[in-house]
């Protein structure tokens, strides 16, 4: 019992810090996957020439769906193009009277692969559409798609580095608190190194003792993570949670769950090694 | 040819901040002997044990414990060593949340002996030194001798050829260190070496046995001497 306030405390300290990183693991994902699906949303329409022979369309389609990085192609002939504008336009439609489906100018709708949704390799691909003559014109919203892949960098760069920053301060916090653990024992620390206890025998103890107040450190982190997430549904204000609809907070995933539980329990660990190394040298 | 225990060869002890705890101290201790290391506070008693049981390392020189060469470097069976010896000091250092049994199997838990075991022995060498109808008892419920007694039970309990005492009696009244003392000389009686490290010297006049001098550092004769020409130091002892 007399071990049990310095453990709460290494506990706690171990939430806490796990909490902090928690919560912006959270922030992150929930970030990513908002960007991921406006990464789906990156396509390349690539017009073709007005009056274009019909002949040529297929072969231009099947070669434009063997270009690298591409992975879906569609045709939108100029009737596609006048029923989609129509559609968009809903009760306004008639604002489209008297115009000729042949105006607009057929296209092809291309998806990219994933690893082709950013600046530098969609620029590749429309390098290659613009070989081909029967193109006019080709639009990827180029300066929206390099500031999101900018953004998409900046946002894992930020999580790498700040994630790793709080990993290093949470291993010093619990290596400290740690030592107030084998502090709160040092007498019977100092019987086992007299009566020749391996150091093996003195050690073990606390990094499995480091392990388990890591393990809990951790599976509180995540309980009071889920219960803030849970809270910030529950009293944010009617007119936030429709904007916030658009936006869905999820939880994080088991797997990261899982992540999160094993990082406590290594750093509850490492800790507790490193505060062994501090203090329980042989004397 | 009888065997050594302990050898110190030239040991010299200067802490960082330049007193000099040890110099040139040259010794020889056989197995079976019962030595008295005597000389006043600050003479370096306890550096001299605390380095026996490498708890500290000397500066320079050459130490052979029970065939170890513990001063040799790279030597890291400091906890081997320490199972050849038992260590009792003037503070006890006994575990004060457990019963005056646990303290003793304690010694034999922490290197590898069964509980039950370590109990049965823990029961046996209370037995010996007479406080067999204390085993249940705590710490805290025993007079200043009987707790040295549970320190000394632990520091023997598994046997070792070498007990290392720093001023067992130095806490304990006079009716106490008498009792202490005849559970170290019925130890001596069975075999085991020990170094008995005292400021009191009246204890030598009731317990003749080898009597090394240390003052200042430095080991001034390892062989009986006269007690009447030994400084008192505690005086109406």
């Amino acid at each position: 019992m007399g071990n049990l306030f310095p453990n709460l405390i290494t506990i706690g300290i171990i939430a806490i810090s796990m909490l902090i990183f928690s919560t912006f693991t959270l922030l992150a994902f929930n970030l990513t996957n908002f960007l991921k699906t406006w990464e789906d949303k990156i396509e390349v329409i690539a017009y073709l020439k007005r009056g274009t022979p019909s002949g040529e369309v297929e072969p231009l389609l099947k070669k434009t769906r063997l270009l690298e990085g591409v992975e879906v192609v569609r045709y939108v002939s100029p009737y596609d193009a006048m029923t989609f504008m129509e559609a968009k336009l809903g009760r306004q439609k008639n604002l489209l009277e008297g115009i000729q489906p042949t105006i607009l100018p057929p296209s092809f709708e291309i998806q990219l692969k994933k690893e082709y949704r950013n600046s530098t390799k969609i620029g590749e691909v429309v390098t290659h559409l613009k070989k081909n003559p029967q193109f006019e014109d080709i639009q990827y919203g180029q300066e929206w798609v390099e500031t999101f892949s900018i953004g998409v960098h900046i946002l894992r760069l930020t999580q790498w580095i700040l994630g790793g920053l709080l990993l290093i301060a949470i291993v010093f916090i619990t290596s400290n608190t740690l030592q107030l653990t084998i502090s709160s024992r040092r007498e019977e620390i100092e019987v086992m190194h007299w009566v020749g206890a391996s150091p093996g025998f003195v050690r073990v103890p606390f990094y499995v003792e480091g392990l388990i107040q890591g393990l809990l450190g951790g599976g509180l982190a995540i309980l009071f993570l889920f219960i803030l997430h849970q809270g910030l549904f529950l009293y944010i204000p009617p007119s936030m949670q429709a904007w916030l609809a658009r936006i869905p907070v999820v939880f994080l995933p088991l797997e990261k769950i899982v992540w999160i539980l094993l990082g406590g329990t290594v750093l509850g660990f490492f800790g507790s090694f490193v505060a062994s190394m501090r203090v329980l040298r042989y004397k | 040819m009888d065997e050594t225990m302990i050898e110190m060869h030239h040991v010299f002890k200067t802490y960082p901040s330049q007193i000099c705890a040890l110099s040139d101290v040259t010794i020889e201790i056989l197995s079976g002997e019962f030595t008295f290391l005597v000389g006043p506070s600050g003479s370096g008693k306890s550096t001299l044990l605390r380095i026996l049981s490498c708890a500290e390392r000397p500066t320079s020189g050459e130490v052979v414990v029970h065939g170890m060469h513990i001063t040799q470097p790279g030597f890291k069976n400091i906890y081997q060593l320490r199972r050849t010896m038992g260590i009792v000091s003037q503070d006890f250092k006994l575990l004060k949340d457990r019963t005056v049994n646990e303290n003793v199997a304690f010694a034999l838990e922490v290197i590898g002996h069964a509980r039950k075991e370590a109990k049965n022995k823990a029961s046996e060498m209370l037995r010996r030194v007479g406080l067999e109808e204390r085993e249940e008892d705590t710490i805290l419920a025993l007079s200043a001798g009987e707790q040295q007694r549970v320190a000394i039970a632990r520091a023997v309990v598994n046997s070792p050829p070498l007990l290392l005492a720093d001023e067992p009696t130095g806490n304990l009244d006079a009716k106490m260190t008498v009792e202490v003392m005849r559970i170290f000389a019925d130890l001596h009686q069975k075999g085991m070496t020990i170094l008995f490290a005292t400021q009191y010297t009246g204890l030598i006049k009731y317990f003749p046995y080898r009597v090394l001098q240390i003052s200042k550092g430095q080991v001034l004769n390892g062989k009986k001497v006269d007690v009447s020409k030994v400084d008192e130091v505690k005086a109406g002892e």
